[in-house]
């Protein structure tokens, strides 16, 4: 079920065109199997069901189109936590502008580096996660991530990390197309918080890969967008051990196009997942395009999952949810949750959403909840009868709805630190 | 008459033993009150009477007029004249009261080989029963105990009591969460069974359902066993003075 | 099954349900009449589509609709995006027409059916005969006094057998007839609504059907008519190696209403069966369309041998303004189900309904659900889904809700529930939500779960043993759908849910 025949026949230039960097021995391997299952994919179409409601030209076209660098005098967010930052410059490491590599119980390591090496423990993580995340359902934008990524950060986390580490990218190219791939092994015990801010190029094609082992905890909040024409394929892959937590929350403001994937296999039993993500796009200037696609599998006893996603959209801004619930033959007392909520500020945006479950383990209680509609008449009118202007009411209404999404960030000062962000996009686009 | 003999149940997915060699018998006719502190094993000792799963007998004996209990599964033990009172009575979303109490009663009539009770004459007896519980007939029509407050749940239980007319009924804290005018009206309700040959257990924490209910019998029970039996007076100890003098006697 | 009459009250529904596990046979319906068959010889191609048109006596114009969709079939490929698995058909090793050979000469009337057909009927329990004397008394005011008058067609394999009540639905207007006599006699009719809801090229079944569809009903109510008594269709495959395809097409005009409800039965069999139906509901300003179905073909074995495949296309075309269209499935029978009855809300204030019981047990698969499609400005819908899994089955929930930019103020309410027995079954949802207005609202729940170990063990400690423990659980369960089908159809779908789940406890 993993490959379709039909695809990979059909004649790619660009796939034709893929070269992996040559490196360690490890790194080719990975490298080279990558290619050759992106060959046997094939990229993907608009005529795929996985790719339904989002088009994925512009995501695999053989050169970026090029985004323009948005001025802003807005201080980047996460700048008054405590963190170790790493900086990527147009999706480039770069040392220089970076914190000491540093920390205790953690171990950080550029992938460029790591690369290089004939044997590396990162061996046993990077592709290895993606591959497993390719069936059911192909992601051939991953695939083709892992065969050509020569960036990233390679983390390895044994103890509770003293503070988050943040990656923090800069653009200064209008062009940029960059390809970047972390992984991220938090050992038994293990805790560490992953922050990741700015706009990385003018296209991105990012995999991030997190193993976490028995009783490890792994929290990743994340905020994408400001640039407005900036495009940009997500993925995330994360397995996890017994007792082990996994926390990742996404905000998404601005971008012609964002399609995150995240794809958690839960393998121990007692283990937590947690995906969430608020996004507010607004179609007035520049084309907004959200995809959030989300595919938990359980296969493990006595496991929690909840996803928690809400978009606002207006001005023809288009919000997009895919999310499936698997859970397999003996995942028995699963408790699987997840809510996708679109509030449309007017007539031109949509949602699209997919919310699925596919339950094989009877002693289970899996829901799923999907709502769409418009500001609630009633609560604005109450607000406004207790004399908050219009368009002041309707913004607390929108923040009251992505609350719910918020309150998945468990550290109180970063999401402080993103409701700030969120409340100032959501003045700077009163109508 | 309920005879219970060295009772020995420990929980299935733990090894924890819960009765530790109960033993206690309810002659016909006769009510008999068990007290004890929270953990004692009253409960567990309703549920393995009536055949719920989760427990494993590992000693001991139960019977109902000389009719082994353990050997049965849950239905039969009812058509062989057992009622378990819930405690928590179960809410069963979509299924009429009314419906539910018929399948049940014409269940058992048919399992001893008697003829099932027509419509008509059903809701004759449901009616007038329901009456005197001041069950009004839009809750039998509702799902059961779906909504119902925690006053409505316990009555209903009574009604159902009533209606399938059990040799033995188990009462488990039907008290607790009742107002006292809710207790009156469930203490009237179990006194109108009483007949001098229908037998009750009553499980309860508090002595001021004992003033409602008159029981021959009170039983004390701590740590999955009885420790003591005497008449209502003792009930009166336990509520002036607590488990603890009787605990420290025993041990 | 349950004759009309002994049903007093709705309150005794449930009562029923259990006597019916503890009284009634595995697969009560899976017996075969012997009765001498017509068959056209087995496989499919443009000759086979002109015997089929030719034994009906067809138009030219028919042939040649017909031609049209066979030709379109061979360059289609069959779907497989539903989440089911079943061995590949050979379209070509099935007969596509099979008619009871004492059909050959039409009788005048149903004395002149073969009286085992007729006994068929009556294992069925539809009062057929008994209802074909009451239409043959003159008069008007000779409805009996207990029940409602249904009046019924009768397809047995291919073939319409007769229907009922006709004289008294001809003084309202109403016109109720095999699809085959409708294209004789109503060819305008036809010709202006057949394929107008489910075009030609819809979908790889529905086209096989436009082909070689061989019956099925027809009916027409008239601008303002209230259809005097609910018409019913009741649909047998009894052959073995024969498809069934036949087509409905229902036409409510301005301001009527009317209420239909189907069955389906078939033998036993080891092999599997084939039925592709379609059925297509046209609604004008004000008129309403109650159509309910019990599915009842056979699923197979225990061990999943044998069975029907249904692949069916259901559609309703709210046309006008204030069109209501309501479906209503109990779906309990067949090896594959593949079936989505829709709706289009095409005028405004159009509305559309679907309930559904979904039980898969054994071997079955489903993959059933709804699409709503809001075209016209204020357009509400509802859709109730019940599933129920049990044994190795697989049951899924496919639907679509869209909300069109056009679509201004319009509602839909989706509640999708899966209820498990046993750890060897799966229960899956997959909806599809198109949200392209913000005036409109979408409301979707899902929820699964496994029967209650508490409710079991409260109505066992009651007395009810534990089959009929299941089955009033699951029958409160289901209890919003059951409601809405009409209390004759109630009270089979209740007894059904019953047996359906039989074995799959303990």
């Amino acid at each position: 079920m993993a490959v379709s025949k039909a695809k990979s026949a059909a004649p790619d230039a660009r796939l034709a065109a893929i070269i992996s960097p040559v490196g360690g021995k490890w790194a080719s391997e990975a490298r080279k199997s990558a290619l050759t299952r992106l060959h046997d994919m094939g990229l993907p179409t608009r005529r795929d069901e996985y790719w339904k409601f989002t088009r994925p030209d512009e995501l695999t076209k053989a050169d970026a189109t090029p985004a323009t660098l948005l001025e802003t005098d807005e201080k980047p967010v996460f700048c008054d936590i405590d963190r170790l930052r790493l900086v990527f410059v147009d999706g480039v490491f770069d040392p220089d502008i970076s914190d000491q590599m540093a920390m205790e119980h953690v171990e950080i390591e550029p992938l460029a580096n790591a690369a290089e090496k004939d044997i590396h423990w990162a061996r046993d993580i990077y592709g290895v996660l993606e591959n497993s995340g390719q069936s059911p359902v192909n992601r051939p934008l991953a695939a083709l991530n892992t065969a050509t990524a020569t960036q990233g950060m390679v983390i390895r986390v044994t103890g509770k990390a003293p503070r988050p580490i943040c990656l923090h990218y800069v653009r200064t190219s209008e062009t940029a197309d960059a390809v970047v791939h972390h992984i991220v092994k938090v050992e038994a015990g293990g805790d560490v918080t992953l922050l990741e801010n700015g706009p990385a190029a003018a296209r991105i094609n990012k995999v991030l890969e997190v193993d976490i082992a028995d009783g490890g905890a792994f929290h990743h909040v994340r905020t994408q967008g400001r640039d407005h024409e900036r495009r940009a394929a997500a993925h995330i892959f994360a397995r996890l051990g017994t007792e082990s937590s996994f926390k990742s929350f996404s905000l998404t403001v601005n971008g012609a196009l964002t399609r995150n994937e995240c794809v958690i296999e839960i393998l121990g039993d007692n283990a937590h997942a947690t995906i969430a993500g608020a996004a507010v796009g607004d179609g007035k200037t520049h084309p907004f395009h959200q995809d959030d696609t989300v595919f938990i599998t359980h296969d493990a006893v006595n496991c929690e999952s909840r996803q928690v996603f809400k978009k606002v959209l207006r001005n023809g801004a288009t919000g997009v949810f895919q999310g499936k619930i698997l859970v397999k033959p003996g995942a028995q007392k699963t408790d699987g949750y997840q809510i996708s909520q679109g509030l449309m500020l007017d007539d031109d945006s949509q949602f699209l959403a997919k919310p699925e479950l596919e339950i094989y383990a009877d002693d289970v209680a899996c829901s799923h909840g999907s709502t769409v509609g418009a500001i609630d008449a009633d609560a604005l009118f109450y607000l406004m009868s207790r004399g908050i202007p219009r368009a002041q009411a309707t913004d607390l209404l929108v923040l009251s709805f992505l609350a719910a999404a918020l309150e998945e960030i468990e550290n109180e000062e970063i999401r402080k630190d993103i409701f700030g962000r969120l409340e100032a996009w959501i003045e700077r686009h009163r109508n | 008459m309920l005879k219970i003999e060295n009772l020995q149940v420990k929980l299935e997915e733990e090894d924890k033993q819960i009765l530790k060699g109960l033993s206690l018998t309810v002659p016909s006719g006769e009510v008999h009150a068990i007290m004890g502190p929270n953990g004692s094993g009253k409960s567990t000792m309703s549920y393995v009477l009536s055949g719920k799963g989760g427990y494993e007998v590992t000693g001991g004996s139960a019977t109902l007029d000389g009719v082994d209990l353990l050997a049965m599964e849950p239905e039969e033990r009812a058509a062989a004249g057992l009622f378990l009172a819930f405690q928590y009575p179960v809410e069963i979303p979509g299924v009429g009261n009314m419906t539910f109490l018929r399948t049940a009663v014409n269940s058992q009539r048919k399992s001893r080989g008697e003829d099932e009770m027509s419509a008509a004459e059903f809701l004759k007896v449901i009616r007038a029963k329901a009456k005197s519980l001041k069950i009004d007939a839009e809750m039998l029509k509702r799902p059961v105990n779906v909504g119902f407050s925690g006053g409505e749940k316990k009555r209903n239980e009574i009604l159902q009591m009533a209606m399938l007319e059990p040799k033995m009924c188990v009462l488990d804290e039907t008290d607790s969460g009742l107002d006292v005018d809710a207790m009156k009206l469930v203490a009237e309700g179990v006194n109108a069974l009483r007949d001098g040959k229908r037998s009750f257990l009553v499980i309860t924490h508090y002595q001021r359902l004992l003033d409602h209910i008159k029981p021959d019998v009170v039983h004390i029970m701590a740590d999955g066993r009885i420790i003591k039996s005497g008449g209502p007076e003792l009930a009166l100890e336990v509520e002036n003075n607590g488990y603890a003098d009787l605990l420290a006697e025993v041990a | 099954m349950t004759a009309l009459d002994t049903m007093k009250a709705k309150d005794g529904v449930d009562q029923e349900t259990v006597d019916a596990v503890q009284s009634v046979e595995k697969y009560k319906y899976g017996f075969s009449t012997d009765i001498e068959m017509d068959f056209a010889p087995k496989g499919v191609n443009e000759d086979i589509v002109r015997l089929i048109s030719s034994k009906n006596e067809e138009p030219e114009w028919m042939t040649e609709w017909r031609l049209q969709a066979f030709r379109r079939w061979q360059q289609m490929d069959e779907p497989d995006w539903a989440m089911v698995h079943y061995p590949e058909i050979d379209f070509q090793d099935i007969y596509y027409y099979a008619k009871p050979k004492s059909m050959l000469v039409k009788p005048k009337s149903l004395d002149e059916v073969d009286p085992k057909l007729l006994a068929t009927y009556e294992k069925l329990g539809i009062p057929l005969k008994e209802q074909m004397i009451l239409a043959g008394i003159e008069g008007a005011g000779d409805t009996p006094a207990e029940g409602r008058k249904v009046a019924v067609d009768a397809v047995f394999d291919s073939v319409s057998i007769g229907t009922t009540f006709k004289d008294e639905l001809a003084k309202a207007g109403v016109i109720f007839c095999s699809i085959s006599e409708a294209i004789r006699e109503h060819p305008e009719l036809v010709k202006k609504y057949l394929g107008s809801v489910v075009p030609q090229s819809d979908n790889y079944y529905a086209t096989l059907n436009s082909a070689v569809f061989s019956d099925g009903s027809f009916v027409y109510i008239p601008e303002g008519t209230k259809c005097p008594m609910e018409l019913s269709t009741y649909f047998r495959i009894n052959a073995e190696n024969t498809g069934q395809f036949e087509r409905t097409l229902i036409i409510a005009d301005k301001g009527s209403y009317v209420s239909y409800l189907e069955g389906c039965t078939a033998p036993k069999r080891d092999t599997n069966q084939l039925h592709a139906a379609v059925v297509e509901l046209v609604i004008m300003e004000d008129a309403e369309i109650k159509y309910s179905t019990v599915q009842n073909w056979f699923p197979g074995d225990e061990n999943g041998k044998g069975g029907i495949y249904n692949f069916v296309t259901k559609r309703a075309d709210c046309r006008g303004d204030r069109a209501k269209v309501m479906w209503t499935q109990v779906e309990t029978g067949s090896a594959v189900t593949w079936k989505y009855p829709s709706c289009i809300l095409r005028g405004d204030d159009s509305s559309g309904e679907f309930y559904s019981i979904a039980i898969a047990n054994n071997y079955q698969q489903a993959d059933t659900g709804t699409k709503m499609v809001h075209l016209g400005k204020n357009t509400k819908s509802r859709i109730v889904s019940k599933g129920i899994s049990a044994g190795r089955a697989q049951n899924t929930y496919r639907g679509l809700v869209s909300m069109h930019p056009k679509a201004k103020n319009s509602r839909n309410y989706t509640q999708c529930d899966s209820l498990l027995i046993g750890d060897k079954c799966g229960a899956h949802t997959v909806p599809y939500i198109e949200v392209r207005n913000n005036s409109s609202r979408v409301e979707h729940e899902a929820t699964t779960s496994k029967v209650d170990d508490e409710q079991l063990f409260y109505c066992r400690q009651r007395g009810i043993d534990e089959e009929a423990a299941l089955a009033l659980i699951v029958n409160g369960f289901a209890k919003e759908v059951l409601q809405s089908l009409p209390m004759e159809f109630a009270m089979e779908a209740q007894a059904l849910v019953a047996i359906s789940l039989e074995g799959s406890v303990g």
